[in-house]
């Protein structure tokens, strides 16, 4: 996936990170279970998708593809738990979003 | 070090006519494939329906002590691979009961054991071992293994004849068993690592437990098993004012008895606590200058070369290494799965495999390891992650306590090593009643690879559960040991004596016919072990506090080694097979018509692998194990299943000459 960066980050709405992160969820980790069906709800940890080391492979993704740069301590189970916590996530620390779109995608992500 | 091998049929009296001898020719078979193992003389015994071969690496009594060897009149016959290290204390006693000895090798002392003590002569061996002994008047078979399951043995029993040896290879070799798959057995590897005796990946082919023996009787044709060694943790309440002083006469005594031997010893060196104290004590039980041997590694986070340098100059030792690459590792790997005859999650064996190999070509054939210690006195982080996941869940709410879970592991990423998804992977692995508690992070990470598994084999094994299976196999005092000593007791059983002794141990130094012996594996090291205190084995975080203690005052290591943290033995797993250009096996065996053709793995599950490794991207556990497992797989099924090939080369077989039974 090869896409202009400004365009990535730039335009990307909440919906489209989720898409883009579940692809890239199934690709990297779901590979070998092509039946498995997950949820964008769904504790990745738990359900045994992701562990610990695979997290990291997920940061990495995260900054190369939205360039969203997760800090140490922001490496929770509240905001990367699930698919739908990581774009949260993603959307409220993408370029040209500060803490008020956070909450407003948090608001939409509920909705 | 030897091979050993045998036919027995069973005795079918008045239609004795329907029962064919044993053939010469299939000892010679047998025989030729153990050859490795025995480089330095062979020979054989047959009698109508029992036949007996061995394979000889001579290490005591080079001129006398070919075999098979008999008693006075020849009824009472031995074929022998190991080291009772106590040889020369028993025959001594028995010398007293009146019998007579031709010869001056431990091979012999069994025999005469065997005459006066029958098959209660275990319990007073000190060794590793495994046997036969065809007694003639009472047409039996006495099979035996040495306690913690140093030297294999394995046997296949059908319609009441028996075929054993040394390794699975030679039973096949013997025209008399045919190579096949144990589903449930390679469950077993892809949960625990490794079989678990006495089940093999192999259908129909079973290993002696350690610690037990079995009598096959020719009239009935039934084997009969009994254990005569359990592991046992009696543990105290307080460490004894004479521990530190026991432990050291203990390890001096036990590397003393492993010096035995009419051939130079050498050793190997991790640069780590374990095998600087047994080199270390060897040096110095040693007027000659000891020989040490090392791997380093071109990945310097794998690597402890400054560690190793810093113990041979203080030992004075002449010092080889054997520096491993990726390549070297692809180089070897199929001999190294053709040697281990079975899957492997690791490509850990291969370094040992050079480094045997590197001993040999300097003319060594006996070595002293380090192995054992970390299982008696608490090395491995999973000790310390047992510890803090009990620690953590006796108070749930503590905010601080989970932060232990940060001092694990240090060797890998710091940044993988924190926050929830580190410790809910342990503290959400299973509850501490749960008699498998310990291990569970490890078996669930391992049973990831099952995820690869094709429909075919899912419906094979429908219904197994390998946890559940080992739950039920564990000793009835198990839940009475503390929770580390049950850990202690699990790793012995389920990887130490099933995939290091064998894997990492046996296979690949008898591969060059280098025999490995063992100073911790002494059964009073580990019996000392079992009774001391937890706390004077894991202090806090500390791993081997006791033996840290006694090194400091011992003197024999030196002080930055006396200290130095664990540093797990790994070798590359991912970059052998998919640095530059792939080594062809890998494509041919990796290629999805190929997986589909044996049917085990799912082709398209595997084809994603294969894509990220090649990318570069399968860097975590989960991925490295599934591909070096997916790989070692089909490497065992292509020479063991497809090729097998009942008949060895002409070439081994000319070498084998017959030695009379008894002299």
């Amino acid at each position: 996936m090869i896409r202009k960066e400004e365009e990535t980050h730039q335009t990307m709405d909440e919906a489209a990170i989720l898409a883009r992160t579940r692809a890239y969820v199934h690709d990297t980790f779901l590979y070998m279970r092509p039946g498995f069906s997950l949820g964008d709800q769904d504790r990745l940890l738990q359900r045994g998708v992701i562990d610990s080391m695979g997290v990291m492979e997920l940061i990495a993704f995260l900054r190369s593809e939205f360039g969203v740069v997760v800090a140490d301590d922001d490496i929770t189970e509240s905001n990367l738990g699930t698919l739908a916590d990581i774009a949260r996530y993603v959307r409220a620390h993408s370029n040209g979003n500060g803490r008020k779109a956070a909450e407003n995608g948090a608001a939409g992500a509920a909705a | 070090m030897c091979g050993i091998a045998g036919i027995a049929r069973r005795n079918r009296g008045s239609d004795a006519h329907l029962t064919r001898a044993v053939s010469v020719d299939a000892l010679h078979r047998m025989a030729g494939a153990l050859r490795h193992r025995g480089p330095d003389g062979s020979g054989h015994y047959v009698d109508g329906r029992v036949g007996l071969a061995h394979v000889r690496l001579s290490i005591i009594d080079v001129a006398g002590g070919a075999q098979p060897l008999g008693n006075e009149d020849g009824s009472v016959l031995i074929v022998y691979n190991g080291e009772v290290y106590n040889y020369l204390e028993l025959r001594e006693q028995l010398a007293r009961a009146g019998h007579r000895f031709r010869t001056r090798c431990d091979t012999e002392v069994l025999v005469h054991a065997y005459e006066q003590w029958g098959t209660a002569m275990l319990s007073r061996l000190n060794g590793q071992f495994a046997f036969a002994i065809y007694d003639r008047n009472t047409d039996t078979i006495f099979l035996a293994r040495d306690r913690f399951g140093v030297r294999p043995l394995f046997y296949s029993l059908s319609g009441g004849d028996l075929v054993f040896a040394s390794e699975a290879k030679a039973l096949f070799a013997s025209g008399e068993v045919a190579p096949e798959l144990d589903p449930v057995g390679l469950d077993q590897v892809f949960t625990f690592w490794a079989a678990r005796p006495p089940r093999t990946v192999f259908r129909g082919v079973s290993q002696l437990e350690p610690g037990t023996c079995a009598v096959w009787t020719g009239g009935d044709g039934l084997l009969r098993h009994a254990r005569y060694y359990e592991l046992e943790y009696p543990e105290a309440r307080e460490e004894s004012a004479d521990a530190l002083r026991d432990l050291g006469d203990l390890l001096d005594s036990s590397v003393a008895l492993r010096l035995r031997s009419d051939v130079p010893v050498g050793g190997y060196l991790s640069g780590g606590l374990d095998s600087s104290i047994t080199c270390g004590l060897a040096a110095k039980g040693s007027p000659f200058s000891l020989r040490t041997f090392s791997v380093t590694f071109d990945d310097p986070r794998l690597d402890e070369s400054e560690f190793q340098r810093l113990v041979a100059n203080q030992l004075r030792s002449r010092h080889q290494i054997q520096s491993i690459g990726p390549a070297d590792v692809a180089a070897v790997f199929p001999d190294v799965v053709r040697h281990t005859e079975t899957p492997l999650l690791r490509t850990a064996p291969a370094p040992m495999y050079l480094l045997a190999r590197l001993a040999r070509e300097h003319d060594i054939k006996v070595v002293l390891t380090g192995e054992g210690s970390d299982e008696l006195f608490l090395g491995y982080d999973l000790f310390k992650e047992t510890a803090v996941r009990l620690f953590c869940l006796r108070q749930p709410a503590s905010p601080a306590r989970p932060r232990l879970f940060e001092r694990l592991y240090p060797y890998l990423d710091p940044r993988g090593r924190r926050g929830d998804f580190w410790r809910h992977a342990f503290l959400d692995a299973g509850a501490p009643d749960d008699p498998l508690f310990s291990h569970l992070p490890r078996f669930l990470l391992t049973s990831r690879i099952k995820d690869f598994y094709s429909a075919d084999l899912r419906s094979a094994l429908a219904g197994r559960d390998a946890l559940e299976d080992l739950r039920e196999a564990l000793p009835r005092e198990f839940m009475r040991w503390s929770p580390l000593n049950r850990a202690a007791y699990l790793e012995m059983v389920t990887l130490l004596s099933p995939y290091l002794l064998s894997s990492q141990g046996d296979r690949m130094s008898l591969a060059h016919g280098v025999e490995a012996r063992y100073p911790f594996l002494d059964t009073r090291v580990f019996e000392f072990a079992a009774r001391l205190p937890t706390g004077s084995k894991l202090r806090g975080l500390k791993e081997k506090a006791i033996l840290r203690r006694w090194a400091r005052v011992a003197g024999v290591v030196p002080p930055a080694v006396q200290q130095r943290t664990k540093q797990p033995y790994r070798a590359p797993d991912v970059p052998p097979f998919f640095t530059g250009s792939s080594p062809d096996y890998v494509q041919e065996l990796l290629d999805e018509s190929h997986l589909a053709r044996t049917g085990l793995f799912e082709p398209a599950a595997v084809a994603g692998l294969v894509r990220r490794c090649r990318a570069g991207t399968a860097m975590g556990f989960r991925e490295s194990q599934a591909l070096v497992g997916i790989l070692s797989t089909e490497l065992w099924y292509k020479q063991f299943i497809n090729d097998a090939r009942p008949l060895a080369r002409p070439a081994e077989l000319s070498r084998l000459h017959q030695v009379p039974a008894a002299l």
